[in-house]
């Protein structure tokens, strides 16, 4: 009966049809399921092949974001019945475009799929000044600032930020993330970033890699 | 093992690897595009030829004599005249010095014009100044003259154009409000296209470049397709050029379709079917450089993608070899030793019609 609703599950979320994920949020919990288990055997390997097939053509804007909606309805059904003390957050992400750089599309989609994915995400849009990355992160206590950046030009304002909380004293409170499309590893090893994603299925996973116990 | 075979990462960085390892890239490059595009694997000797013009010992290679193609200009002259943030070497040269000189010095097979933003949209206004520019420079051209840039549907968006954002509709759930805006802004930009693609060939235009098409999805692409159509009608004999930004086609739209074809997701052997379909006379293909790859895994998967192009087109297919595409690390200056073995694999083993 748990394989059925975990498909049921993964199969709402591929469709992109919140109902029925809710649906089998509520089913599952209702049969006991643990919930950590209905999320990561029935919502997250929808949610996963979700941005497989996104990252390779199969699957369009449209369906990702009524997709990821799907998910954050589903994972608010299943965290609202965990006990308090142990709710599902996987861990508190700050993102945003750098400073002079108004791109939106990448680190919007990239938002979804961490919601979609159980972290607690503030998203504090385009345009963010360093300043504001680190005391939004204080505020918010975040665990991962992420930073987008998709000009040569604006890169720079990744470095600037590593540089900035070097000053004060806060790199090793917060990790960092950086991406977009000119952004490269290379880069990110370079200016000190801890991690550096190549999409936004990538952000995932080395999300959860940097917040694993060492 | 020896690690003795210099080659770059797809973010240029340079790293030394061992012949087992540049054959295992080999192989699943050309798997991984085989997968995603649903085409044939390179074959076993396509692979081993692949090899040899990656470790080929000297910093640059070549085609053999009498396998030579052209190279088709998009916005090189700019390279002349604009700064280093902007991929340039800042040389004080105007528009027109600086498409003689990639003519007449660098012995350049096309040359191009276009405006330093690069997107048709803002041509429209400045456009008597535009086709003024562009005649006098083509009074002393002798190659085939374009003029280029992208269609750039972003620019048909609030706040810098007309229509309702729809990067911003959809992450609210607004789908169907999105997609009417995408809808209306390839409307727009169609127009456009038409109008700048006009006016040019009143003066004579030698050859238009849509560059980089699709580079704001799907709705972008059409609109491009549309535009390419309109004005074979208009100007039959107009030689158009119509380059795709990406190996598949991005959903932003995710339904749009030109002759009964729904764009989302298209692969370059279907782009190219596409674009001759509505008319263009060369299709460009652009297959993403993954930076954390190797050259020779990027490579494989571009030659692979080039090859199943070339053989589905009845229309010339370039293979555009600019920064971050085709193999070519992201880097703002692609290397030499890149760039050659990059032109050469894809011409040899991709069979691509130009560059």
């Amino acid at each position: 009966m748990s394989n059925d609703i975990f498909a049921s599950a993964a199969d709402a979320i591929l469709k992109g049809d919140s109902d029925k994920a809710v649906e089998a949020a509520k089913k599952g919990l209702g049969e006991g399921i643990d919930p950590v288990i209905l999320i990561n055997e029935g919502f997250i390997p929808g949610i996963n092949t979700v941005g497989d097939l996104f990252g390779s053509g199969r699957l369009f804007l449209p369906e990702l974001i009524l997709s990821a909606n799907a998910m954050q309805n589903a994972t608010d059904v299943i965290n609202a019945a965990i006990p308090d003390g142990q709710g599902q957050s996987r861990g508190r992400f700050i993102i945003g475009t750098v400073e002079g750089d108004v791109h939106d599309i990448g680190k919007t989609i990239v938002v979804s799929l961490l919601k979609a994915n159980g972290f607690e995400v503030m998203d504090l849009g385009r345009d963010v000044s360093t300043d504001r990355f680190i005391e939004e992160a204080d505020k918010f206590n975040a665990d991962i600032i992420g930073t987008s950046a998709l000009l040569t030009t604006t890169m720079e304002g990744q470095r600037r930020l590593e540089v900035e909380l070097k000053k004060a004293g806060l790199k090793e409170r917060f990790k960092t993330m950086v991406g977009g499309a000119p952004v490269t590893q290379r880069w990110a090893k370079r200016i000190g970033a801890d991690a550096f994603a190549e999409n936004a299925s990538a952000a995932v996973k080395m999300a959860k890699a940097l917040l694993e116990p060492a | 093992m020896s690690n003795d075979i210099v080659t770059r990462m797809g973010d240029g960085e340079r790293v030394s690897l061992s012949a087992e390892e540049i054959r295992e890239d080999i192989q699943a490059g050309t798997a991984d595009a085989a997968q995603r595009g649903g085409i044939p694997e390179l074959t076993a000797q396509e692979q081993e030829q692949l090899f040899d013009i990656i470790a080929d010992p000297s910093r640059i290679v070549s085609v053999k004599p009498g396998e030579e193609v052209i190279v088709t200009d998009d916005g090189c002259t700019m390279s002349f005249y604009s700064g280093q943030d902007g991929g340039g070497v800042g040389a004080p040269l105007s528009r027109m010095q600086a498409v003689l000189t990639y003519e007449r010095a660098c012995g350049a097979d096309t040359t191009s014009l276009g405006h330093s933003d690069y997107s048709y949209k803002p041509v429209k206004p400045i456009i008597n100044f535009e086709a003024n520019d562009y005649y006098n420079t083509s009074m002393m051209t002798t190659a085939p003259f374009f003029y280029g840039a992208q269609p750039n549907l972003g620019l048909y968006f609030q706040p810098d154009g007309p229509c309702p954002n729809a990067a911003e509709l959809m992450p609210m759930g607004k789908i169907d409000e999105a997609r009417r805006a995408q809808e209306e802004a390839a409307g727009h930009l169609t127009k456009d296209l038409v109008f700048v693609g006009s006016r040019l060939a009143d003066v004579g235009l030698e050859g238009l470049n849509f560059d980089t098409s699709g580079s704001a999805g799907d709705a972008d692409f059409m609109a491009a397709l549309q535009a390419v159509a309109e004005l074979k009608r208009r100007v039959p004999d107009l030689p158009i050029l119509m380059g795709a930004s990406g190996e598949f086609i991005l959903g932003m739209h995710g339904e749009v379709e030109y002759a009964g074809t729904r764009l989302a997701g298209l692969y370059p052997q279907d782009q190219v079917r596409i674009i001759e379909t509505a008319g263009a006379d060369i299709a460009g293909v652009a297959i993403n450089t993954a930076t954390t790859e190797s050259l020779p895994y990027n490579l494989a998967r571009a030659v692979t993608f080039v090859k199943a192009a070339s053989e589905a087109s009845n229309i010339p297919v370039h293979a555009n070899v600019g920064m971050g595409v085709c193999g070519i690390p992201m880097m703002e200056q692609p290397p030499i030793d890149s760039v050659t073995r990059v032109s050469k694999a894809l011409v040899q083993l991709g069979k691509a019609d130009g560059l």
